[in-house]
């Protein structure tokens, strides 16, 4: 079986600051591995621990930190690194992601089961899994909580906001994987100092057919959630200030 | 051409130790204070995890590592454990696994370095003795050659690890030292072994522990141990007979070097603690704490301090991993003393100053033991008094190089009839 894993670089959330204004000051902020894409190499990882799959992990992108994420899938036990070399990869839309990664499945593969993350812990538009699996003519198996490969079919339990759904599919499969499916191992030291050493296969989106056009985005609507500060005054009587605040967050549909 | 940069694989490496470390470490770090254990299957995951013997060659079972990197992992385990007790586990067996691997035979190292790697046994140091710690030439412990074996009687004080090796699968040891001739006062008539009390599972007869009760770090035991007539095979022997001395000395600067990194560790907590709590703690119509400037140069001027301290102790890894792993012909392990001096004198010290003004930064809530900064003062105030070398030997190393031994009295060279 083979298997693809793609990644994407995207900022460290546990170390993004705010300016006063509460917009991320994203120039400082250090950039890793997706906290979804983990999960989705840690499940290419077990896939091949299980079941013998040879796992590819692939991400979009030039800059050192993208060889780097690279290692760190390395480190994690993926069998090779393909890194497709796209100078402007933060403006391509996801249309031109996913046709590169469809046509990387034709180049590389063809690919029993390609995983990725649900969404990215910076844009979070969570359509690469989709698309993909559309242009491929792939099932789909999208926002897994829960992935397990069993009888030659991927089984995956998937909670949406109306219940869990568990659904199978037979390959060739797309799987979308969420932060919450498993806990990403951590590299050894061993896994670390190898790491460097493995190659990583360039391809430039052109070998692909790909044309990289950038997308600029015109009206960028922001949507924040506002602030709400309620205060309640518990020093009297707790019983009551407790009565109060239950009675809040209930209006307020957090309860 | 100077570099104050971690290259990208101690980057890597320290990320994935804080991420172990807060993961596994940070929710137990009080529980192994109040029941004064790490669990075994810490240890063992630590092992598995591959944070003991980082600087020792892989062909011995170590990580391939480098010091500095034992470092980082080191300092990474104390900010996760303020308390400290679970980075001087970890030092202890990086530190001394490295002067075996330097100094072993080599069946022994085969033998012995894979299983500390693993986490299945301990390997620390045991040099002091009840008679005091400083005067490592002053040792009473004898070594007796008996055919091809050596017998060695004598008490040993002050241990790190001795019922943690009784609990390990496999047991564990130390690097031991004992006089090999008769004198009394003579650093060249000590050689040094690799003692394990207990191998393979199974405690070696004439070892009697004892455990202390100390004040803190609680999570790993001190004790002390008598030896009657206790066997060691000579294969476990380090280095030459009557030259441990010297050896024993090389494996103190690595030690103290992971010391100096596990205070700072601690440190750089409380300093975190106390950031968040001088900003965000209010008196004095709604004004962080952090505007009076009694606080705010102190917290400055400790802030400093620390980022001095930990200069030191990479400038000493970095310099040993020079001599001893890349083993550049520029440096000499005689070198080392000065800058691991340095790193260990500035650090504990540094550590122990940030944590009392930090308890008083936070007023009464810090005295309490909600608080749990007490754990931290406690476990890293033990630093200033000894463990791999007290504070004023420090003061006398450094006198000693810089002003010359000549005009400083040198202690141990003078020989008795």
């Amino acid at each position: 079986m083979k298997a693809l894993v793609a990644i994407k670089l995207t900022y460290d959330v546990n170390q993004i600051k705010f300016d006063k204004e509460g917009n991320p000051i994203l120039d400082s902020c250090p950039k890793v591995m997706g906290e979804a894409d983990k999960c989705a190499v840690e499940e290419a990882v077990r896939l091949k621990e299980r079941a013998g799959a040879e796992v590819t992990a692939v991400t979009i992108g030039s800059s050192k930190e993208h060889y780097r994420i690279l290692r760190d899938a390395y480190a994690m036990g993926v069998d090779k690194a393909v890194i497709v070399k796209a100078e402007n990869s933060e403006k391509l839309d996801a249309l031109t992601i996913a046709r590169i990664l469809a046509s990387l499945n034709q180049r590389l593969g063809p690919f029993d089961v390609i995983f990725v993350g649900s969404g990215a812990s910076d844009t979070h538009s969570s359509v690469i899994g989709p698309m993909l699996a559309s242009l491929l003519g792939y099932k789909l198996l999208a926002n897994s909580d829960k992935i397990s490969f069993e009888d030659g079919k991927f089984k995956v339990v998937s909670t949406l906001e109306d219940g869990q759904y568990r659904m199978e599919a037979s390959p060739p499969v797309v799987i979308t994987v969420t932060s919450e499916a498993n806990e990403p191992r951590i590299p050894t030291i061993k896994d670390i100092l190898r790491s460097k050493k493995k190659p990583i296969e360039e391809i430039s989106p052109s070998d692909l057919g790909i044309e990289t056009r950038e997308v600029t985005l015109r009206n960028l609507t922001r949507y924040v959630v506002p602030r709400k500060r309620i205060k309640i005054d518990a020093t009297e009587n707790v019983e009551e200030a407790v009565e109060k605040l239950l009675k809040m967050l209930e209006e307020e549909g957090v309860i | 051409m100077v570099n104050f940069e971690f290259s990208e694989d101690e980057i890597r490496f320290r990320d994935s130790v804080r991420e172990f470390a807060k993961r596994y470490i940070e929710p137990k770090w009080v529980e192994i204070d109040e029941k004064g254990r790490i669990p075994l299957d810490l240890i063992k995951k630590m092992g598995e995890q591959g944070l003991f013997a980082i600087p020792v060659p892989e062909e011995y079972g170590g990580m391939g590592g480098t010091m500095v990197m034992a470092a980082i992992a080191v300092e990474e385990i104390a900010y996760h454990d303020p308390s400290v007790a679970v980075a001087v586990y970890a030092l202890l067996n990086n530190g001394w696994p490295l002067a075996l691997a330097l100094f072993g035979q080599e069946e022994a190292k085969m033998e012995i370095l894979p299983k500390v790697a693993s986490g299945d046994a301990f390997f620390g140091i045991a040099s002091t003795e009840p008679q005091g710690g400083s005067d490592v030439a002053g040792i009473k412990t004898v070594a007796k050659k008996v055919g091809d074996k050596w017998i060695v009687n004598g008490e040993k004080s002050y241990i790190s690890g001795v019922r943690e090796i009784q609990e390990l699968p496999e047991g564990g040891g130390f690097f031991f030292i004992a006089k090999t001739e008769k004198a009394v006062w003579s650093h060249k008539r000590i050689t040094a072994f690799a003692l394990l009390p207990k191998w393979n599972g199974k405690i070696k007869p004439g070892w009697k522990p004892t455990v202390f009760e100390e004040i803190g770090r609680h999570g790993i035991s001190t004790g002390g141990f008598t030896l009657e007539n206790f066997e060691i095979e000579d294969k476990y022997r380090i280095g030459e007979v009557n030259k441990g001395f010297y050896l024993v000395l090389q494996g103190f600067n690595i030690a103290r070097t992971l010391v100096a990194a596990a205070t700072i560790g601690s440190a750089r907590w409380a300093l975190d603690r106390a950031k968040e709590w001088l900003t965000t703690r209010k008196l004095f119509q709604g004004r962080p704490i952090a505007s009076f400037e009694g606080i705010s140069f102190k917290f400055a001027e400790l802030y400093t301090e620390l980022e001095a301290a930990r200069y030191f102790v990479y400038k000493a890894a970095w310099m040993i991993d020079n001599t001893y792993l890349t083993k550049d012909p520029k440096f000499k392990p005689y070198d080392l003393n000065l800058p691991v001096a340095m790193a260990k004198l500035k650090a504990p010290e540094v550590t122990t100053r940030i944590y009392e003004e930090v308890l008083k930064w936070f007023g009464a809530y810090g005295y309490t033991k909600d608080c749990n900064l007490y754990r931290g003062w406690l476990g890293t105030f033990s630093y200033t008094i000894g463990a791999e070398g007290a504070q004023n030997i420090m003061r006398y190393i450094i006198a000693r190089d810089v002003l010359g031994s000549e005009a400083v009295r040198n202690v141990w060279v003078k020989e008795e009839e």
